[in-house]
């Protein structure tokens, strides 16, 4: 397969009142065509920055200080604020994670989701709101045309959720990024989203990077899973590979804390202990060092990098940012 | 049938956001009452030449300073000039005066404001030094300082224009007395809008959808007018409500002191100044137009209360 997308050692920080806020601390990754990659992550762990730091989609505090963002064989990270925006309304879609409040509410459903094709594809009003209108009926959409020239608050959570998938693949992206589209969604929903997002990759063949704090609906769904602690990437691997064998100790505690079939009725689910890690100062180790089981005096001084496993039946896909062997320890007690 | 009526509820629902604000506006019986005043003084300074009794500028020295009768329902004043029509031209002036500052001071708010709030850094602080900095001007003062250092000029080059070019509609005095007043009450009013535009955009500005337009590529001007402008209007109705009232008010105090339109052109602020000379002996000119001042201004209130309860969503019962 083709590489789409590649994100070299990606640095983003906020400006706040005494200093920065560090978010994204040197995330590198690389995504093929087709390929359908899911970010996982606690809140504020830097995933959703992370992703709209490759279309520069941030506050006006946010600074992307370091790194590279290839897409197709074009620097996004040096476009100017013109490149980067015809990049947004053809390369690259969006789905949001809230729909009752990611459309305005002043316009009717079809002149939003027109508004950049016309700008950026050039085409008649009347041939996008065709097009528009082809887009509803495959998000499943009933009575599109209609459903054009109606408000917002005239459309249930679900079916707003539909507009804003169609509005990100109007323009015929190569790559959509979902943050968590089904956050705020019931679970039934959520179920028929999915599904949805599942059928339209495969009719349209593009690449996707879903990104979620929810590890269990990634099962089933995606390719490969990219687990995020504390502004950087700790582990990452094939699908089937994570949940058989998660490496990172903090991948191993997320795995742990979802409840299973098996899990005994009454008791407590583990957790891992601990706060998230104090982003206003420039890491300098391991950033999950401090809530740990497993951390050593190398893990409080020097940031590990993300390497390939190793040891017996280790998958050369399977990346870990860990100077600790898990295995090994486990072993070894 | 039922597709009909579908098609009709539907259209019926589309309307619902002006048609509840509406609603509630007309519930509240002060603010159906300013409502109503206020289009009726639309009204009377729309097709006021056409029901005035007299000419306002006609003078009958044989009935100078009569107390009101059914000849004159509102007297005439020391010239003989019937004081409902000058009123009711008045209500001419007032409206113009108040329509065109409000106008001016909404587009040049809009701007800064917009400008300000949107991009944020820099450009906001120095919008924002530059309202601070008009804010503290007394407006009164600043009012009559451009008019009396501008007018002089303005005059003397309009006499220049005329005999340069000949043409006659560089000899209309009453032209640079309108613009003057426009045009300095606007500069003092824009700072007013540009705050409450300022705002509102800063708090639009990082609604969902903004985000949502700005993943589609719409490039940023369209987003401004079409995403943010919008969601911002309702604060902004209710301040034009209050600034037409205000600009009458302004329009009146700045002729009452001499310095806005002169006579003969009628406005209530001339009017009540020469009512405040003869007072004592004909109170009735001095009545009527202050009368009509004060109702006017009660009326522009009512109705902005009533727009600002209408429109705010948390008002919402």
């Amino acid at each position: 397969m083709t590489r789409l997308l590649e994100v070299n050692n990606l640095h983003t920080r906020f400006k706040v009142r005494n200093g920065y806020l560090y978010a994204v601390n040197g995330v590198s990754f690389t995504l093929d065509k087709g390929e359908m990659l899911g970010v996982v992550g606690e809140s504020g762990c830097g995933k959703s920055v992370s992703m709209m730091s490759l279309i520069k989609l941030l506050p006006p505090a946010a600074q992307i200080t370091d790194g590279e963002v290839l897409l197709d064989g074009i620097d996004l990270s040096n476009a100017s604020t013109g490149e980067i925006n015809a990049i947004r309304g053809s390369k690259v879609g969006m789905i949001f994670q809230d729909p009752m409040t990611s459309l305005n509410p002043f316009m009717k459903i079809g002149a939003q989701l027109v508004e950049g094709i016309i700008y950026h594809k050039r085409l008649k009003r009347s041939e996008a709101m065709k097009q528009a209108a082809k887009y509803l009926d495959l998000v499943g959409i009933s009575n599109s045309e209609h459903r054009l020239n109606e408000y917002p608050h005239q459309l249930s959570g679900g079916m707003r959720q539909r507009v804003m998938i169609a509005m990100a693949l109007l323009s015929e992206p190569e790559l959509v990024i979902a943050d968590e589209p089904t956050t705020a969604l019931d679970v039934t929903i959520q179920a028929q989203i999915v599904e949805l997002v599942k059928e339209l990759r495969e009719k349209l063949n593009m690449s996707i990077i879903w990104i979620t704090h929810d590890l269990s609906l990634l099962a089933g769904m995606v390719d490969r899973i990219m687990v995020m602690y504390g502004g950087s990437v700790v582990e990452e691997a094939p699908i089937d590979e994570i949940y058989k064998s998660p490496r990172h100790p903090y991948t191993i505690g997320l795995l742990k804390s979802i409840p299973s079939i098996h899990t005994e009725a009454g008791s407590r689910l583990p957790s891992i202990a601990g706060a998230p890690p104090n982003l206003f100062v420039e890491p300098t180790s391991c950033p999950f060092a401090a809530r740990c089981g497993y951390c050593t005096e190398r893990c409080r001084k020097e940031i590990p990098s993300l390497k390939p496993v190793t040891g017996e039946g280790a998958n050369p896909h399977h990346r870990i940012a860990c100077w600790v062997d898990v295995t090994q320890r486990e072993a070894a007690e | 049938m039922t597709d009909n009526t579908l098609e009709m509820q539907q259209e019926e629902k589309q309307f619902s956001l002006v048609k509840d604000a509406f609603d509630r506006l007309v519930a509240n019986k002060l603010a159906l009452l300013g409502m109503l005043l206020v289009v009726f003084l639309f009204f009377i300074a729309i097709f006021g030449p056409y029901i005035t009794p007299y000419d306002f500028l006609s003078q009958d020295l044989h009935s100078r300073n009569q107390a009101p009768s059914f000849a004159h329902w509102m007297g005439t004043d020391d010239l003989g000039r019937d004081i409902l029509s000058r009123v009711i031209y008045g209500a001419r002036t007032a409206v113009i005066v108040a329509f065109s500052t409000t106008f001016l001071s909404l587009i040049i708010g809009i701007f800064m404001g917009s400008l300000g709030g949107y991009f944020g850094g820099k450009i906001d602080a120095f919008i924002v030094w530059l309202i601070d900095i008009t804010m503290s001007v007394p407006s009164l003062l600043l009012v009559i300082v451009i008019n009396v250092s501008m007018k002089p000029r303005l005059v003397n080059w309009m006499d220049e224009q005329f005999l340069i070019t000949g043409n006659e509609f560089y000899r209309n005095t009453i032209l640079v007395d309108f613009v003057l007043v426009f045009g300095s009450l606007a500069l003092i009013k824009w700072p007013k809008a540009a705050r409450i535009i300022r705002g509102q955009i800063m708090s639009v500005r990082n609604k969902n959808y903004v985000v949502a337009a700005e993943a589609i590529g719409v490039p940023t001007p369209k987003i401004v007018w079409k995403y943010v402008i919008p969601n911002s209007i309702g604060p902004i109705i209710v301040y034009i409500s209050a600034a037409l009232g205000e600009a009458m008010v302004f329009e009146s105090s700045f002729s009452f002191l001499g310095v806005g339109v002169r006579p003969p052109i009628p406005s209530w602020g001339n009017m009540i100044s020469d009512g405040l000379r003869v007072w004592q002996l004909y109170p009735h000119i001095l009545a009527a137009p202050a009368a009509v001042l004060a109702l006017v201004t009660i009326a522009f209130s009512f109705l902005g209360d009533g727009l600002n309860d209408a429109l705010n969503p948390r008002q919402w019962k």
